[in-house]
C-alpha cells in the first residue's frame, strides 16, 4: 500500500480554494457568441460561395467592400472568442496536470489571438489596400 | 477532540484473538439517525453538549424516510382544532393503554415541534388560501372529542417522512454534529450500579471496534418489523437497540402490540399511506362493497388502523377477498381527481405502478394488512429517560439511558398508534430528551473510568458470530423466525395459536448456536451484520410472542378471539418482559398512568371504543 | 490528464460461476462485480443463476436471493426496498439506478450488476460516497433566514411551494452524479448534478433569505460550470427528476443577477 499523498477532511477537499467568483460571464459570452455565430457563419458561407471561381481582383474587391469586410471581421472575432472559450473548457475538463494545463491554456490563448489578429489584418488590408 | 479516536494500546483478547479498540468520550451518544435520533442530536448540539451519533446507515437512509402521510399537530389551519381533541383521539386510539401524562405532553407540544421543522426548511404542502401548512384528514383524528373529522395531519405531499428526515439531517449538518456513519452498535456498556456508560460499536468500513463512553446514551434504533415475513419496514428495521436493552438485563414494554397497517401493497409489502383514504380513497371487497361502512359507521375508511386491519381480515376470511386466491382487498383511488393525486399522492402513484403494476387513476391497488409499527419498546417517561421496575417502583429511571422514537414505549401509542402520530412522537420526544440532557448534564463533564471488562460482553458476542460455523445459514433461520411470527402472532390471535407460536419461536431461538456465517472478513461483512441483526430480532420475537400469549384480553392491535373484549379490570397495565440468555422470558407489569401532566386537561375516562 | 483506462489493480477478471439450483425451472443469469479488499486480488465478475420462481421481480430481490441461497458473502447496501432511501444505487444493465425498483424483466440478460461508476469501491457493490456527501453538506441544505422567526409557520404561496417539486424529492442516491462524465473527471471541484439540484432547491425556496450568498458560492468555473448539459443525470435519475433542468435554472438565475 502506498502512503497517502494527502490526508485532508472531506470538507477541506470539497471547499478547496473557495469559489472562483467567475464563470457566469464566460457562460453568458459563450451563449452570446454562439447565437451571434449562427447568422455570421451563414453570411461567411454565403460570401465564401460567392467568391468561388472569381478572379483575384474580384475577390479583393468583394472582401474589401465595407459590408462584407465588417461581416467578416465580426465573424472572425465572434468565432475566435467562442473557440477560445470552448477550447479552454475542454482543457480545464480533461487536463489535470498543473504544468501541462497552464501550457495548454497559454497555447490556446496565443493561438486564438494570432489567428484572429492575422485574419483581421488580412481583411483590413483588403479593405484599406495599404 | 481530546481523548477521542485514540487506541488504547493493548487490545483485549477474546478467544485468543485481539480486537484493537478505539476509545471516544462524549457527553451524549445517540444510537440511530432517524427522525428522533437526529432531532435529539440537533437539540444536544444546540445545548453545547458534545454529541456523537452512531448509525448503521447514512442518516437519510433511515426508515423515517419512508413515512408518507404526515405529521399530526393541532395547528387548526384547516378549521378549528385543539390539542385536547388530539389528546382525546390519541388516548382512544391507544385503547386506553397510553400514559395520559405523556400523551398530553405530546399533543400540546406538537404544534411547536411542527413549526420548528417548518422553520428549518421542511417543504410542507401549502393551502391555496393563505400559504399556511396544508393538513389532511387521517384515521382516528377527530374534532370535539370524536364528533367531527379533523384535518390535523401536516403533509409534504405523500413524502412527509422523506422531507422531514432530510430537513433534520440538514439541521444536524448546520450544527456540525459528529456522525459515525455505517457503525453498527453491538452492545451497551453497563456498570455494576446499573448505569449505562456508553456503547460498543463496529465500524463496517474497516472492521475496527469503537468504545463510546458517554454520560447519556440514547437509543433511537427504531422498530423490529423484520421479525415478520412481510412488513412495510426496511431491511434495516431490526430493533437493535431493543435487543441491546434486553441483553443488558432490562425489560421491554408492551411488546405484544404490533400494528398491522391496513394498506401494504399485496405481495411486495410496500406502504400505501392512510392519506389515500384521508384524501377520499376507500376499500372495497370482492362484492364491490365499501365494507368499512359496516364496521365503522361513522369514521368508515378512516377508522383507527387496528379496526380497519381487522375488518379487512374478516372480509377475506369470510370469502369476500379479491384476486385469484381471494386473499386481499382493493383500495380505490379512482374517484379522486388525477390532479389531486398528482399533487398530494405522487409517491404512492409511483409505488403502485412499480410494485403492483397499477395505474391508480384507473385501477384499484391490491392491498393487505401488513406489519408496520411496534407500539412496544423501551419503557420511558416523557423526558425520554428509560425506565425499569425495581424494588416495586415501576418508574425507576435507568441512569445514563434514554430511548426515543419507535424503539421507545413512552407510552403515547398504547395498544394502537394513530397514523401520523409517529412522526410527531419522533420530534416531540427527540426534543424533550435533548432538553432533559441539557438539564442533567454539564458539557465536557468528567466521566469515571470504565470497568476493565467493559468491552468483553460485546466482543465475545461479536467473535462468537464472526466465527460461527454451525449448520444453519442466517437466512434460513431468519426465514423460520419470520414464518412463525407471521403465522402465529398476526392480526387475530387465539390462545392455542399463540401457545404453539411460543413453542415454535423458542425452538427457533434454540437454533441460534447452530448458525453459520460464511464471510470471515471484517470489512463490510454484511453476512456478520445480518447475523447480529437476526440475533437482535430473535430476542424481540420471543418476548413479543410470550407477551402476546400472556395478555388474555383484546386491546388495540392485540386482538384475541378467545378474549374478544377489553378487560380494564385486569389488564389496564403495561407488560414488562425480560429475557435471559437461554431465551427464558420473565413478565411483570407497570400501571398505566391514569393521570394527566397538568390540570389543563382532564383524564380521559375509559369507555367503549367505537369509530 | 484524466484517466481513461483502469489502473492495473482495477482490471476486472473473470470470476467464478456458481452452481445452479437443480430444481429451478426459470432462471436468470446474473453477473455481479465482486471485489474483496482483503484478498489482494483484482476485481472479478461472478456468475449466478437466480431461480425466478423463488425470487421477487426486482434486481434487489435477485441480489438478496443470491445472498440468502448461494453466496452469503455478496455485499451490497439496501434498506427500504421501495425506492425512497437511496441505499441500493448501482449500475445495472449499464445504467445507474436503484436495484429495488428496477425489474429484472426490464433489463437485458445476462443481467450485469456493477457498483456506481467512478467512485472508490469499499467492497463488491458498496462504493465510498464520502465526497458526494461532503458536497451535499457544502451547499448548506437548511433554511437561512435573517427576518425574525414567526411564532407560527413562514407563509409560502401554493405556487411558490410548487417550485420545489422536482427537487425536494431527491433521495441522494448518487445515480445522477456518478453517471455524469464531467463529474467523473472533476468530482473534486465540480459539485455534480445531485448537489446542484439540491442547491437550486434552496435557491428557489421563497422562504430562504440567503439566495445571494448561495449563488456567490456557486459562482465558480468548476462548482457549477463544469455542467456541459450532457443530460446523463436526467436519464439516470430513478425518481424521474431532472437535475439538468435544475442546473440550467441555476445558470439562468446566475445570469439574471448580472443583467
Amino acid at each position: 500500500m502506498n502512503a497517502p499523498r494527502r490526508i485532508v477532511t472531506p470538507a477541506r477537499r470539497v471547499r478547496g480554494l473557495g469559489a472562483g467568483h467567475s464563470g457566469t460571464t464566460t457562460f453568458w459570452h459563450q451563449r452570446i457568441t454562439s447565437i451571434a455565430g449562427i447568422p455570421l457563419t451563414i453570411a461567411a458561407i454565403v460570401i465564401a460561395v460567392a467568391l468561388l471561381g472569381r478572379s483575384h481582383a474580384a475577390t479583393v474587391q468583394i472582401l474589401g467592400s465595407p459590408l462584407v469586410a465588417i461581416t467578416m471581421l465580426l465573424f472572425i472575432i465572434t468565432f475566435a472568442y467562442h473557440m477560445w472559450i470552448g477550447m479552454q473548457e475542454i482543457i480545464v475538463d480533461y487536463v489535470h496536470d498543473e504544468g501541462f494545463k497552464y501550457a495548454a491554456l497559454l497555447g490556446n490563448t496565443f493561438f486564438v489571438f494570432v489567428l484572429a489578429f492575422a485574419s483581421c489584418y488580412a481583411i483590413l488590408k483588403l479593405s484599406f489596400g495599404v | 477532540m481530546a481523548g477521542n479516536g485514540q487506541g488504547n494500546g493493548g487490545a483485549p483478547k477474546i478467544n485468543g484473538r485481539a480486537y484493537p479498540i478505539e476509545d471516544h468520550a462524549y457527553d451524549v451518544v445517540v444510537i440511530g439517525a432517524g427522525g428522533s435520533g437526529l432531532r435529539a442530536v440537533v437539540g444536544c448540539a444546540e445545548a453545547g453538549l458534545r454529541t456523537a451519533c452512531i448509525t448503521k446507515v447514512f442518516p437519510t437512509r433511515s426508515h423515517t424516510v419512508a413515512a408518507q402521510g404526515g405529521i399530526a399537530a393541532a395547528l387548526g389551519n384547516m378549521g378549528e382544532d385543539d390539542w385536547r381533541w388530539h389528546m382525546y383521539d390519541t388516548v382512544k386510539g391507544s385503547d386506553w393503554l397510553g400514559d395520559q401524562d405523556a400523551i398530553e405532553y405530546l399533543c400540546r407540544n406538537a404544534p411547536d415541534a411542527v413549526y420548528e421543522l417548518e422553520h428549518w426548511g421542511l417543504p410542507f404542502s401549502r393551502r391555496e388560501e393563505d400559504g399556511k401548512i396544508y393538513q389532511r384528514p387521517f384515521g382516528g383524528m377527530t374534532t370535539h372529542y370524536g364528533k367531527g373529522t379533523a384535518q390535523r395531519t401536516c403533509a409534504a405531499a405523500d413524502r412527509t417522512g422523506h422531507a422531514m428526515l432530510h430537513t433534520l439531517y440538514g439541521q444536524s449538518l448546520r450544527h456540525q454534529a459528529e456522525f459515525y456513519i455505517e457503525y453498527f452498535a453491538i452492545d451497551l456498556i453497563m456498570d455494576e450500579e446499573g448505569r449505562c456508560r456508553g456503547v460498543i460499536a463496529l465500524n463496517l468500513e474497516d472492521g475496527s471496534i469503537h468504545r463510546f463512553r458517554a454520560n447519556m446514551t440514547m437509543i433511537a434504533t427504531g422498530g423490529y418489523g423484520r421479525a415478520y415475513f412481510t412488513c412495510t419496514g426496511a431491511h434495516t428495521q431490526t430493533g437493535d437497540g431493543n435487543a441491546m436493552v434486553l441483553r443488558a438485563g432490562l425489560p421491554l414494554q408492551d411488546m405484544e402490540f404490533v400494528q398491522f397497517h391496513p394498506t401494504g401493497i399485496y405481495g411486495a409489502g410496500c406502504l400505501i399511506t392512510e392519506g389515500v383514504r384521508g384524501e377520499g380513497g376507500y376499500l372495497v371487497n370482492s362484492e364491490g362493497e365499501r365494507f368499512m361502512e359496516r364496521y365503522a359507521p361513522s369514521a368508515k375508511d378512516l377508522a383507527s388502523r387496528d379496526v380497519v386491519s381487522r375488518s379487512m381480515t374478516i372480509e377475506i376470511r369470510e370469502g369476500r377477498g379479491v384476486g385469484k386466491l381471494k386473499d386481499h382487498i382493493f383500495l380505490h383511488l379512482d374517484p379522486l381527481d388525477p390532479a389531486v393525486i398528482h399533487e398530494r399522492l405522487p409517491g404512492i402513484a409511483e409505488s403502485s405502478r412499480i410494485f403492483a403494476g397499477v395505474d391508480v387513476t384507473r385501477e384499484p391497488i391490491p392491498v393487505l394488512p401488513t406489519v408496520h409499527y411496534n407500539m412496544g419498546g423501551i419503557a420511558t417517561n416523557y423526558h425520554g429517560e428509560a425506565l425499569t421496575k425495581k424494588n416495586g417502583n415501576p418508574d425507576t429511571v435507568i441512569p445514563g439511558l434514554m430511548a426515543l422514537g419507535e424503539a421507545a414505549c413512552v407510552s403515547v401509542h398504547g395498544a394502537n398508534r394513530l397514523g401520523s402520530n409517529s412522526l410527531i412522537d419522533l420530534v416531540v420526544f427527540g426534543r424533550a430528551a435533548a432538553q432533559r440532557c441539557a438539564e442533567l448534564l454539564t458539557p465536557n463533564d468528567k466521566q469515571p473510568e470504565l470497568p476493565k471488562n467493559s468491552a468483553d460482553f460485546a466482543l465475545s458476542r461479536l467473535d462468537k458470530y464472526r466465527y460461527a460455523s454451525g449448520g444453519t445459514p442466517t437466512a434460513q433461520l431468519r426465514m423460520k423466525m419470520q414464518r412463525v411470527m407471521q403465522n402465529n402472532c398476526a392480526v387475530f390471535r387465539t390462545g392455542e395459536v399463540l401457545q404453539e407460536g411460543s413453542k415454535l419461536i423458542h425452538e427457533v431461538y434454540a437454533g441460534m448456536p447452530d448458525i453459520a456465517v460464511t464471510d470471515r472478513s471484517l470489512i463490510w461483512n454484511s453476512d456478520l451484520i445480518e447475523t447480529l441483526e437476526l440475533d437482535n430480532l430473535m430476542a424481540q420475537a420471543v418476548v413479543t410472542m410470550d407477551s402476546a400469549c400472556n395478555r388474555t384480553e383484546s386491546r388495540g392491535a392485540h386482538a384475541r378471539e378467545d378474549f374478544p373484549n377489553r378487560d380494564d379490570q385486569n389488564w389496564m397495565k403495561h407488560t414488562l418482559s425480560w429475557m435471559d440468555e437461554k431465551g427464558k422470558v420473565t413478565l411483570d407489569y407497570r400501571p398505566v398512568h391514569t393521570y394527566t401532566m397538568t390540570n389543563d386537561v382532564a383524564y380521559v375516562e375509559p369507555k367503549a371504543r367505537v369509530y | 490528464m484524466v484517466e481513461f483506462t483502469l489502473p492495473k489493480n482495477s482490471k476486472i477478471t473473470q470470476g467464478k460461476t456458481w452452481p445452479r439450483k437443480a430444481s429451478a425451472k426459470r432462471e436468470t443469469e446474473v453477473r455481479v462485480y465482486r471485489w474483496d479488499p482483503d484478498d489482494g486480488q483484482n476485481p472479478r465478475v461472478d456468475t449466478y443463476y437466480v431461480d425466478r420462481d423463488d425470487c421477487g421481480p426486482m434486481v434487489l430481490d435477485a441480489l438478496i436471493w443470491i445472498k440468502n441461497n448461494i453466496d452469503p458473502t455478496l455485499t451490497f447496501r439496501r434498506s427500504c426496498r421501495e425506492g425512497v432511501c437511496g441505499s441500493c444505487a448501482m449500475n445495472i444493465d449499464g445504467t445507474n439506478t436503484l436495484a429495488c425498483t428496477k425489474a429484472m424483466d426490464d433489463a437485458k440478460e445476462p443481467l450485469k450488476v456493477y457498483p456506481l461508476p467512478h467512485q472508490p469501491v469499499v467492497k463488491d457493490l458498496v462504493p465510498d460516497l464520502t465526497n458526494f456527501y461532503a458536497q451535499y453538506a457544502s451547499i448548506e441544505p437548511w433554511l437561512h433566514t435573517v427576518s425574525p422567526t414567526p411564532e407560527t409557520e413562514w407563509k409560502q404561496s401554493h405556487e411558490d411551494r410548487q417550485k420545489l417539486d422536482g427537487m425536494y424529492e431527491c433521495i441522494l442516491c448518487a445515480c445522477c452524479s456518478t453517471s455524469c462524465p464531467s463529474y467523473w473527471w472533476n468530482s473534486d471541484r465540480y459539485l455534480g448534478p445531485a448537489a446542484l439540484l439540491q442547491a437550486n432547491r434552496w435557491v428557489q425556496d421563497t422562504r430562504d433569505e440567503a439566495t445571494g450568498e448561495r449563488l456567490d458560492k456557486l459562482e465558480d468555473p468548476f462548482r457549477l460550470y463544469r455542467c456541459h448539459t450532457i443530460l446523463n443525470c436526467s436519464k439516470a435519475c430513478p425518481k424521474s427528476l431532472n437535475p439538468a433542468k435544475q442546473i440550467a435554472e441555476l445558470k439562468k438565475t446566475m445570469v439574471d443577477r448580472q443583467l
